[in-house]
């Protein structure tokens, strides 16, 4: 297994630390709000980490927006102790999509992705000529475009986010349908109530030997170590599952799939640590605040590359293969 | 099936052999050959290489200095052998003339030469993106390729030109040039500068400068050195859609650092026009599997008759005349040559 690292351009922290991402926070979390008040929303309890199957009585909690979390002691991941319905999930991504701004100025992170595939499919020296893209283009207003304009040499299919079952019934049969070489899954495996059953609804439905590019957050990452609940990235209803490298690479043994890759390569770890220590209430914290005060870029950019080559950074990727 | 083994030249390059195709499992290594006998040895060992056919091997592996690399390949394919031999092939392009005639004369035997750079892993992972169309047309290539000198520079075999040859070119250098000609194909105009810095006393290189085009156009920059008193492999190759480098090899010294693949496909701007410093892909690779990958392909050769594809004859021969071709362009470094062969000759 290759456990690539991905360098770029250290992001400005407004990136994520503006007042845009700290509104998209507010917005979430309203959204959580109304669906903890609302009587009838059904939650399902999660008696075992989503990601290794440790029992849940064994995990350490806390709480993030008033929904409880636990951090598995075996495998490191983060998982809510409840989570409602697939349906009801969908539902409500689908309504803040269509009510927020488009998303803008994602172009890098659209050509990494497709640059990813390429030297992937370069790497297993098998074509991949046909992807189908799980629910990232309802996301990302300019994801199809780019594709149309930049990925000359594939065809892609777009299942579009809109509200399933539990078991992805709607989503198992448009993969059938497709029979991809490939599946794009950025944003989901975090976000679903059962990222098992979404694994195991896209292995169902796909030939053997198809290609997943998955993408999620990291709970190995420097930034959820440190921070914990309180990192800016930790929306609750965008990371129901923060998996941890062990777990998704549990996961994906559970399910069947063979992990070709794995990496974290997250780039804000270190921009959003450097602010959270210059920040006055902590700035007396022993060897981080001494380590971000006097940080320029070009040490911000150091530790983001080690915790790149490290398997530390808030984002992971993984390569598995049907 | 087992194959029945015997080493000429129990050396580091031997015992790396041997060691490998232990781990390969389809080789019995039954004699070793040596100019002293080692008392640490866990095989036979003989000090006369034609003693080894007492063992009755299947298969020759040649670990011995340059000079004696044609003779020794050649006695084994006439005895219906198959043969291993280390780089580089001989002293000069004559001789691997020399052997590839023995190669045709001898029908069905293997021959094939240790160019393990081709198998290193961040190289099979380069030459995967050239050949999967990812990257585009390459454009040129730049190698650099060094050590400092060596223990016992001076004296040392490797760099007496008449038993090796030739310097750190024919000696290092020379996996640069075979990894170029397996990526662009032959150079066809070649300038170079060979020198002589530090060690002056000693008649060979100890740096080699060489620009060199292929008749399609694709350019290569060489530098081998044995002043790099940093220890450095550095190759990249530059294409339509981005750039491969490949920063360290992993040796047996360990001394070149872990072996990193860089991997970079250019951003269009709106324009369509690369955008600069494009997202770096790094892959570290932390074990040499190339000794092992080398036997594997002499193994599934001999047993299973599948073709050789790095460390061909041709290659060798191809890779030899580059080197010769470098030393002839530098006009003062061929010169010296003549003149050296003059006074050998008297």
């Amino acid at each position: 297994m290759q456990s690539p690292v991905f360098l770029d351009h250290l992001p400005d922290f407004e990136k994520i630390g503006g007042d845009k991402p700290a509104r998209y926070r507010w917005q979430r979390n309203q959204s959580l709000l109304q669906l903890l008040l609302d009587s009838e929303t059904i939650w399902t309890k999660r008696c075992a980490c989503p990601a290794c199957g440790e029992q849940s009585t064994n995990c350490k909690s806390f709480s993030k927006a008033l929904l409880d979390f636990q951090r598995c002691t075996k495998c490191n991941s983060i998982f809510a102790q409840r989570v409602p319905t697939q349906e009801k999930l969908d539902q409500l991504r689908i309504e803040f999509i269509e009510d927020g701004p488009p998303e803008k100025d994602r172009e890098f992170e659209f050509i990494s992705l497709l640059n990813w595939v390429s030297i992937t499919e370069a790497r297993i020296e098998r074509s991949l000529d046909h992807v189908v893209d799980i629910r990232f283009s309802s996301q990302m207003a300019g994801w199809k475009e780019t594709t149309e304009r930049l990925s000359h040499n594939r065809t892609w299919d777009f299942i579009d986010l809109s509200p399933d079952t539990c078991d992805f019934t709607d989503l198992s049969a448009a993969l059938s349908q497709s029979s991809p070489k490939a599946v794009l899954l950025p944003v989901e495996l975090d976000r679903v109530a059962n990222p098992e059953m979404l694994l195991n609804a896209i292995k169902k439905s796909c030939p053997k030997q198809t290609v997943l590019f998955i993408a999620s957050s990291c709970a190995d990452g420097l930034e959820y170590e440190i921070l914990g609940a309180d990192s800016p990235s930790f929306v609750p209803l965008d990371r129901l599952t923060v998996f941890s490298i062990s777990g998704l690479q549990s996961l994906c043994n559970k399910v069947g799939l063979s992990v070709l890759e794995c990496s974290t390569p997250g780039r804000l770890d270190a921009v959003i640590l450097d602010t959270h220590f210059k920040s006055e209430e902590n700035s007396n914290i022993p060897f981080w605040s001494g380590f971000f005060k006097d940080a320029d870029n070009n040490r911000l950019r150091d530790l983001q590359i080690l915790l790149q080559r490290s398997l530390k950074s808030g984002i992971l990727r993984f390569v598995a293969e049907t | 099936m087992k194959l029945r083994t015997a080493i000429i030249g129990y050396g580091k390059m031997g015992k790396i052999r041997h060691k490998a195709m232990e781990s390969h499992g389809g080789f019995d290594v039954v004699v070793a050959c040596d100019t002293a006998i080692d008392p640490s040895a866990t095989v036979p060992m003989v000090t006369r290489p034609s003693d080894v056919y007492d063992f009755a091997p299947d298969v020759v592996v040649c670990s011995v200095p340059n000079i004696f690399i044609p003779d020794l390949v050649c006695t084994a394919l006439s005895h219906g052998k198959h043969v291993f031999c280390e780089k580089p092939p001989g002293r000069n392009s004559s001789d691997v003339q020399k052997m590839i005639t023995a190669e045709r004369a001898a029908g069905g035997s293997v021959l094939k030469f240790g160019f393990n750079h081709r198998v290193h892993d961040a190289i099979e992972e380069a030459q995967k993106l050239l050949s999967a169309g990812t990257m585009g047309d390459l454009y040129f290539m730049r190698g650099v390729y060094g050590k400092a000198g060596g223990p016992d520079y001076a004296k040392n075999w490797r760099n007496d030109p008449e038993q090796s040859g030739g310097g750190i070119l024919i000696d290092q250098g020379i996996h640069m040039l075979d990894l170029f000609q397996m990526f662009a194909g032959n150079f066809c105009d070649i300038q170079s500068f060979v020198q002589r810095k530090f060690w002056t006393e000693v008649p060979v290189e100890d740096n080699a400068f060489a620009l060199m085009k292929t008749p399609q156009g694709v350019v290569a920059s060489l530098h081998s050195s044995a002043t790099q008193w940093q220890h450095t492999f550095r190759l990249e190759l530059y294409l339509r859609n981005g750039f491969i480098s490949v920063d360290g090899i992993l040796s047996a010294s360990g001394s070149y650092g872990a072996e990193v693949l860089n991997i970079a496909i250019n951003r269009l701007d709106s324009s369509g026009n690369p955008s600069p410093n494009p997202e770096l892909q790094e892959i570290r690779f932390t074990q040499d599997l190339s000794w092992n990958k080398e036997v594997a392909e002499f193994y599934d050769a001999v047993v299973h008759g599948k073709p050789i594809k790095c460390g061909t004859s041709q290659q060798a021969l191809d890779v030899m005349q580059l080197v010769e071709a470098i030393y002839q362009a530098d006009p003062e470094w061929s010169q010296t040559l003549r003149t050296s062969a003059t006074e050998v000759t008297g």
